[in-house]
């Protein structure tokens, strides 16, 4: 076990920087999720971790150790890849004894038939064989050991590579969306089985996902990675509640936070169509800027507000309830979670008015960075740290 | 709407057995030309040869007369036959796994250039494109006992360290090897021509065949960790390789039962110095052709498909079972 620090890494394919120098520090036991639009990079800054890939700038230490001179073999880690790359010859049991036989049976050992006479084979097949059976009844994978993985469903292929990986006791793991192609129902019970295997190895893991559910409830931290940088890292409820940029607060949460035109006044006020609110920034430019809300920031209102529309579509989940609200001067409709109580109020064409929390308001400037230091101009005048 | 009114009211079962008929003929009608042709292109001659192989046939002769199993009994009697056996044993032996390994190694090392790839890709496939018959010649040169290129050469090297070679050195003192002349070498100089102009071809067969191996896989195996290029190979390479090998085996085995050109060249009468060269493909053509002797002919022509065809029941059943991981 050990932790990862990732400095200033780039890599560029031809023309394409895909990576324009991503730090990262792992502490050892922690368990990071990247994500990321597609094609950001993830894939990438994850081949480099493990050797795989050649960085053009920056370091990777593993556990302290600089790995620059040590191959991909050498740095003890295990990696599930996005295409399971299985070795089609070899029967599931093969596949996921592969990495156990290549680094502790020697290679006269591994020969078939003479491997069999040498002193102590049997010992270490035989210990082989009882990690592979764990492994394979941990994935439930147990009934397919006797087949090849062209025989198997993607799901279930998915799962052999994830034994593959997981067999071992390596310095960290590294898997690259390892569950997308499992079932809601699987995925759901294999999601708890690598968070209680990491609570049991305590192993420090680095795991690529699009799913945000799987990113929110596993992680440590969540690093959010877009256009080849990583733009937050930090625990789950942090990025989701505290967001440093307008695109990561775009991107964790679903439905989608709503992101609405906000105006600087010269006196640091904020004006929201053309509304004074009783915000003011406490410094940096003025002009254009950006209201972020989350759905669950707004509540529907009874008289004046600067956000009136009508309700156009609404899906009620049982529990909660998002309705989508057009509101005038808006190119985008406004999602707002409401409780199915409310249906009576929200049913569609409905004329609405919104009102939200100012603190709970985000404000991003012209360039999507946060703005942070805020003043609150109603009653007690108080500053939002 | 008429026809629904028929099937519906009047008798629907007849309708349709006589529609189902009528589609059965229709269908024979379609394949009958194909059929047909098969037979008289492919079958007829096979099963004519199989006859004519229990005759006594020439041609010209206004009849013939069955000798029974006779032809074949000579083929395995005959010491002219057993030194054909050897003969063509031999070159397959030799020239099928040689050809096959040599085709299967340059493929690798191209296959990690990454310039001069296309360069040696077509160096090496030239004696494939060349007809056999002008290398035959070219070879002839180069093999001649006195004049020719190979002996001169070995004989530059006498009085140099090079002596210390026995063979070199047996060579000085007496002379060099007749080559095409002398029954020792004769049938290893024919095995050496069908390598060169052979394995090219397997390499063009087995570079295509390394295009479809996943690169994934390669770093799958490098995390599982698979140092050495031995164990990249044994993991990885070789099982992608399976269908290809199987195939490219199997081809080699078929040309190297077919070689005739290069001994036609060297040896129009009589197939090499005493028969050491007599390989199946020239029986058939000195015993059918030139001599019209057409039932012993057919005879060897009947094993020799027997060979062919029995490699190729092994191919099919390898590819079914063992290399397609299905
Ligand atoms: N070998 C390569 N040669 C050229 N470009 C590459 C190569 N590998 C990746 N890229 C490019 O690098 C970018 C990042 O790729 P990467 O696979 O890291 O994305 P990703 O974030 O993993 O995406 P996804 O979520 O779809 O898997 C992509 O634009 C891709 O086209
Ligand atoms: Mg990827």
């Amino acid at each position: 076990m050990a932790g990862l620090s990732i400095e200033n890494v780039t890599k560029r394919f031809g023309e394409t920087e895909v990576l324009k120098g991503v730090s990262l520090d792992i502490a050892d036991g922690e368990f990071v999720s990247l994500v990321g639009p597609s094609g950001c990079g993830k894939s990438t800054l994850l081949r480099i971790i493990a050797g795989l890939e050649t960085q053009g700038a920056g370091s990777v230490r593993i556990g302290g150790t600089p790995v620059e001179d040590q191959r991909a073999a050498d740095r003890n880690l295990s990696m599930v890849f996005q295409s399971y790359a299985l070795y089609p010859h070899l029967t599931v049991g093969e596949n996921i004894a592969v990495p156990l036989r290549m680094r502790r049976l020697n290679g006269v050992q591994r020969l078939p038939l003479v491997g069999g006479l040498m002193p102590g084979t049997r010992a270490v097949a035989r210990e082989i064989g009882q990690h592979v059976a764990d492994a394979a009844t941990m994935l439930e994978i147990g009934h397919l050991l006797d087949r090849k993985p062209g025989q198997l469903s993607g799901g279930q292929r998915q799962r052999v590579a994830l034994g593959r990986a997981l067999v071992r006791d390596p310095a960290a793991f590294l898997l690259d969306e390892p569950l997308s192609n499992l079932d809601a129902k699987l995925r759901v019970q294999t999601r708890a089985e690598i968070a209680q295997l990491h609570r049991r190895l305590a192993a420090t893991f680095v795991y690529v996902t699009h799913d945000q559910v799987e990113a929110m409830t596993m992680s440590d931290r969540i690093a959010v990675m877009m256009g080849g940088r990583i733009l937050q890292c930090a625990p789950p409820d942090v990025v989701y509640e505290d967001p440093d940029r307008i695109e990561v607060a775009e991107f964790i949460g679903s439905p989608k936070i709503n992101i609405l035109p906000l105006e600087i006044l010269p006196d640091g006020r904020l004006s929201l169509q053309d509304r004074a609110l009783d915000l003011a920034v406490v410094e940096g430019a003025r002009g254009v800027a950006s209201l972020g809300l989350r759905p669950e920031a707004l509540r529907l209102k009874s008289g004046d507000s600067p956000l009136r529309g009508r309700v156009v579509h609404s899906e009620n989940l049982g529990s909660e309830m998002f309705v989508q609200i057009d509101v005038a001067d808006l190119q985008e409709r406004i999602t707002l979670r409401a409780t199915p109580e409310q249906r009576g109020a929200l049913a569609l064409g409905t004329p609405v008015a919104l009102d939200f929390d100012l603190h709970k308001a985000l404000i991003f400037d012209a360039d999507g960075a946060r703005i942070r230091r805020l003043r609150h101009l109603n009653a007690a005048a108080s500053e939002v740290a | 709407m008429a026809v629904i009114d028929v099937s519906m009211t009047d008798a629907p079962r007849e309708t349709t057995v006589a529609r189902a008929t009528q589609e059965r003929r229709a269908a024979w009608a379609l394949t009958a030309p194909a059929l047909i042709l098969m037979v008289i292109v492919l079958l007829a001659p096979v099963i004519i040869a199989g006859l004519l192989s229990f005759t006594n046939y020439s041609l010209g002769n206004s009849g013939f007369d069955w000798v029974g199993a006779d032809n074949y009994e000579k083929l395995f009697t005959r010491s002219t036959y057993e030194k054909m056996f050897i003969a063509t044993l031999t070159y397959v032996v030799t020239v099928v796994p040689l050809s096959v390994g040599l085709g299967l190694g340059a493929a690798l090392l191209i296959n990690t250039l990454g310039r001069f790839r296309e360069i040696y890709k077509t160096i090496y496939f030239l004696p494939v494109m060349a007809t056999l018959l002008a290398m035959a010649i070219a070879w002839e040169f180069m093999l001649h006992p006195s004049i020719g290129m190979i002996n001169r050469t070995l004989e530059a090297t006498c009085g140099t360290p090079f002596e210390v070679v026995p063979f070199i050195a047996n060579g000085c003192a007496d002379r060099f090897p007749l080559w095409l002349g002398d029954k020792r070498y004769a049938i290893w100089v024919i095995c050496f021509i069908g390598i060169w102009q052979g394995f090219g071809f397997n390499m063009v067969l087995y570079l295509a065949g390394l295009t479809s191996v996943h690169r994934e896989l390669y770093h799958a195996a490098e995390m599982d960790g698979a140092k050495s290029a031995w164990d990249r190979f044994r993991l990885v390479t070789w099982p992608a390789l399976g269908p290809t090998t199987v195939f490219v085996v199997t081809i080699s085995c078929i040309r190297a039962f077919q070689v005739f050109d290069t001994i036609e060249a060297f040896w129009p009468q009589g197939g090499g110095p005493n028969k050491s060269t007599y390989v199946m493909m020239f029986a058939i053509f000195e015993k059918g052709i030139q001599q019209n002797l057409i039932g012993i002919g057919s005879a060897i022509t009947m094993l020799f498909l027997a060979f062919v065809m029995f490699l190729t029941l092994i191919q099919r059943w390898l590819v079914e079972r063992k290399v397609h991981y299905k």
